[in-house]
């Protein structure tokens, strides 16, 4: 049913091609990994969203400011696919079409070897060649941002954070747990603001930002709900003891003071949700005004506020014409700054599961797209016709897809191509796409086994 | 029981190419030849022997296993020497002949070694870069080094040179003192009445004849070529009693067929005439299939 001696031969013959492509795959996936840098994604989009190019990425971009959703939009979706693509269809021609082509099979087939034991090794050759690809890329990938980025093995932490605890002369683990050691020592603030590259404003901001943030996050996990839903509501913690406890813990009060805490800020919410649409109206007034004074479009003031901030003439005309005070004017640029910092922290968080399924589908893509090959590959007796459908196919699949999202006029492309069943940001974006890591593994086996029976049934000229 | 029995085989390719109805018997340790024109079809039937191929019609059967359907058991019995030398991805010829003992499941490599010194083969050559001789004799150390029973081969002489020709005709008779069994194709008549016992000559895709060499080589209607001194003799000659084939009268010759059993007369007959040579004339294989041939 399988044997070790063909393996072998296979391996040896082309396991250089195989080291090749996986080599050339773990260095580009290592090197995106690398120069990734959620600060300068951010400035990119900026940079791209005025221009005719955002029209055609369109909602693309989205979650392109974290190391995952920038990966799944890149690599998954390029690189990663492209070379697979073409190692699969060179390995799979060479399996089982070029030797029968050539004619070299007829050694194979002159032993007491069976038909269905040659199909079959040389399919396991081909899964596991695909198999081991991923692996290694999964390896490499989970190494790199260890190194890179850290935060899988050992807790990321942010620049401010290891500042403050030279500073401090304490642990990184010790600052990052305790925020309060931060708020609590002005000199800790300052170090923290600078180590950022932000006033200590809204670097305090920031701070109590991160806290309300990881306390959300340890009530949370104790009622074993998404981080989302406690945000959304934070009335969840309330009802229940433990995870009120937890919370507190996190920013270093009792449980009852946090209870007030938390009703505060609960009925706060409440105030400025009933305000927020007039709130919003004035700001933009005042964004327009002081976009004004410095002669640059409104559009590029709103996403980065704090250009109001270090200009106090627009600040005065934008308080002005917002009839709102100064002050005010500046908590709420504080606010957006801070909660930018926030975000960029977000975009250095790693999923692992995350990670894991997007080269499983990968995989899975790929499982199917060799299935494509190496059905031709049994098909046809000569390398040109296996090669036709073999190559021709999984390349117009691809483009196919590409098709599909240029614009809506095509999307009906993607009905015409398996690749759409492995969508990068349906893992990042936390759509479900189980059905569709099913719908290629059954694909894959389906033209494996068919592979398999039409080369036993056939006629060989040998 | 046949060792090879082919009863009725039929693969229609069109255009009068393939096999049709073709029906052999090769018993265990005949030399079986098969000759004919390239794409008069020998390679299709070796193919279905080797269960390459799927017959439309009838079956093939080498020791009562049937070749399409057992054909990976058969191979336990089989050498076989293709009819193209394209070897798979190794680099050297040692290389190659190793993989196929592992394929093979043979451990004792003294037979091979054996036959690589016979035919003066340098095993660790680049495979590749072999002359089509020192290739083909790979083909045929890989085929024989299992030492089986059975060895099908398909045009195995091409690419040698006369010597080495020789060298693997000798090579044959050695397998036939062991008691083997071959079925060879060939394009060159004298080869295979050198080496085979039986030859069949197949013409688009049919037998047309199966003859025993035995049959040819003691063939007892013998032709004589004569010529005279001097026309007189010539004429005079042409008023006996005898046979003749063929006459050439400006150059004083003639064909004389002779039954060995009318030898006496014939001499006799001689001793008034002036010969200035007489030879026999040898029948060969090529001669009757190439009469065969164009009477069909």
């Amino acid at each position: 049913m399988f044997s070790k001696a063909i393996f072998k031969q296979t391996l040896k013959s082309n396991g250089k091609l195989w080291l090749i492509f996986t080599a050339v795959m773990c260095i580009m996936s290592a090197l995106i990994i690398g120069v990734f840098d959620p600060q300068m994604i951010n400035t990119l989009m900026e940079a791209m969203k005025s221009t005719p190019m955002a029209d055609m990425i369109g909602d693309q971009m989205d979650g392109a400011a974290s190391l995952l959703g920038m990966l799944s939009q890149s690599f998954y979706s390029m690189q990663a696919v492209i070379l697979s693509l073409i190692f699969v269809i060179m390995t799979a021609n060479s399996l089982i079409a070029a030797q029968v082509d050539r004619g070299s099979m007829a050694y194979l087939l002159s032993t007491p070897t069976k038909r269905s034991t040659v199909v079959r090794t040389q399919a396991t050759y081909l899964i596991s060649a695909v198999f081991a690809m991923f692996l290694a890329v999964t390896v490499v990938g989970l190494a790199s941002v260890q190194v890179f980025q850290g935060g899988i093995f050992t807790t990321a932490y942010t620049d401010d954070v290891k500042a403050v605890a030279t500073q401090l002369d304490t642990t990184n683990e010790d600052v990052a747990d305790h925020l309060t050691l931060i708020l609590d020592d002005p000199q800790a603030i300052e170090t923290g603001a600078e180590a950022r590259n932000i006033d200590a404003d809204v670097y305090t901001l920031y701070v109590t930002m991160k806290m309300t943030n990881n306390a959300y996050q340890a009530a949370a996990d104790v009622l074993d709900v998404p981080l989302d839903d406690v945000t959304a509501d934070p009335s969840l913690i309330l009802d229940n003891d433990e995870a009120l406890d937890a919370a507190a813990q996190v920013v270093g009060v009792t449980s009852e003071e946090y209870d007030l805490v938390l009703q505060q800020t609960i009925a706060q919410s409440r105030d400025q949700a009933a305000q927020m649409q007039q709130m919003q109206e004035l700001i933009l007034t005042g964004v327009s005004a002081a976009a004004q004074v410095l002669g640059v479009e409104v559009s590029d003031l709103v996403n980065d506020m704090g250009k109001i901030k270090a200009s106090p003439e627009a600040l005065d005309a934008a308080a002005a014409a917002s009839s709102l005070p100064v002050d005010m004017f500046t908590q709420i640029i504080n606010q957006q700054l801070a909660s930018a910092q926030i975000s960029l922290d977000e975009g250095i968080d790693f999923s692992v599961k995350d990670y894991l399924m997007l080269n499983l589908g990968a995989f899975l893509l790929m499982f199917a797209i060799s299935g494509i090959s190496f059905l031709f590959s049994c098909v046809f007796n000569l390398s040109k016709n296996s090669l036709a459908l073999g190559a021709g196919i999984p390349v117009a699949f691809y483009i196919f897809q590409i098709m599909s999202q240029v614009g809506d006029s095509l999307s009906g492309f993607k009905y015409l191509s398996l690749n759409t069943l492995f969508n990068p940001t349906d893992i990042t974006g936390g759509e479900t796409y189980w059905w569709k890591f099913l719908t290629l593994g059954v694909v894959g086996v389906v033209l494996y086994v068919v592979g398999a029976k039409v080369f036993e049934k056939k006629d060989l000229p040998l | 029981m046949a060792l090879i029995e082919i009863r009725g085989l039929t693969k229609d390719y069109g255009y009068q190419r393939g096999n049709f109805d073709v029906t052999l018997t090769i018993e265990r340790g005949e030399f079986f030849g098969f000759v004919g024109t390239n794409g008069a079809g020998k390679t299709t039937l070796i193919r279905h022997l080797m269960g390459f191929l799927k017959a439309d019609h009838g079956h093939a059967r080498i020791d009562g296993l049937d070749c399409w359907a057992d054909s990976a058991e058969i191979k336990r019995q089989v050498g076989y020497i293709p009819g193209e030398i394209a070897f798979p991805d190794a680099p050297t010829g040692s290389d190659f002949l190793k993989r196929q003992a592992e394929l093979l499941k043979l451990t004792d490599m003294s037979y091979a070694d054996a036959l690589i010194e016979k035919l003066q083969l340098d095993p660790s050559a680049n495979l590749k870069r072999m002359s089509k001789g020192m290739k083909q004799k790979t083909a045929i150390v890989a085929a024989l080094m299992a030492d089986s029973p059975i060895l099908i081969m398909d045009e195995p002489t091409t690419g040698l040179d006369p010597l080495m020709r020789a060298e693997f005709v000798d090579l044959l008779n050695d397998e036939r003192s062991k008691g083997k069994t071959i079925f060879m194709s060939s394009h060159m008549f004298d080869e295979v009445e050198d080496t085979c016992d039986t030859v069949a000559m197949i013409k688009e895709g049919s037998i047309i004849d199966v003859k025993s060499t035995l049959d040819i080589k003691h063939n007892e209607n013998k032709v004589y070529k004569l010529e005279f001194a001097s026309h007189d003799e010539y004429e005079r000659f042409g008023a006996e009693p005898f046979t003749f084939e063929e006459k050439r009268e400006d150059q004083n010759q003639v064909f004389v067929q002779v039954n060995d059993a009318d030898i006496r007369p014939f001499l006799t007959a001689l001793k008034g005439y002036q010969l200035k040579f007489m030879t026999e004339i040898k029948y060969t294989l090529e001669q009757y299939f190439k009469s065969l041939y164009e009477r069909k």
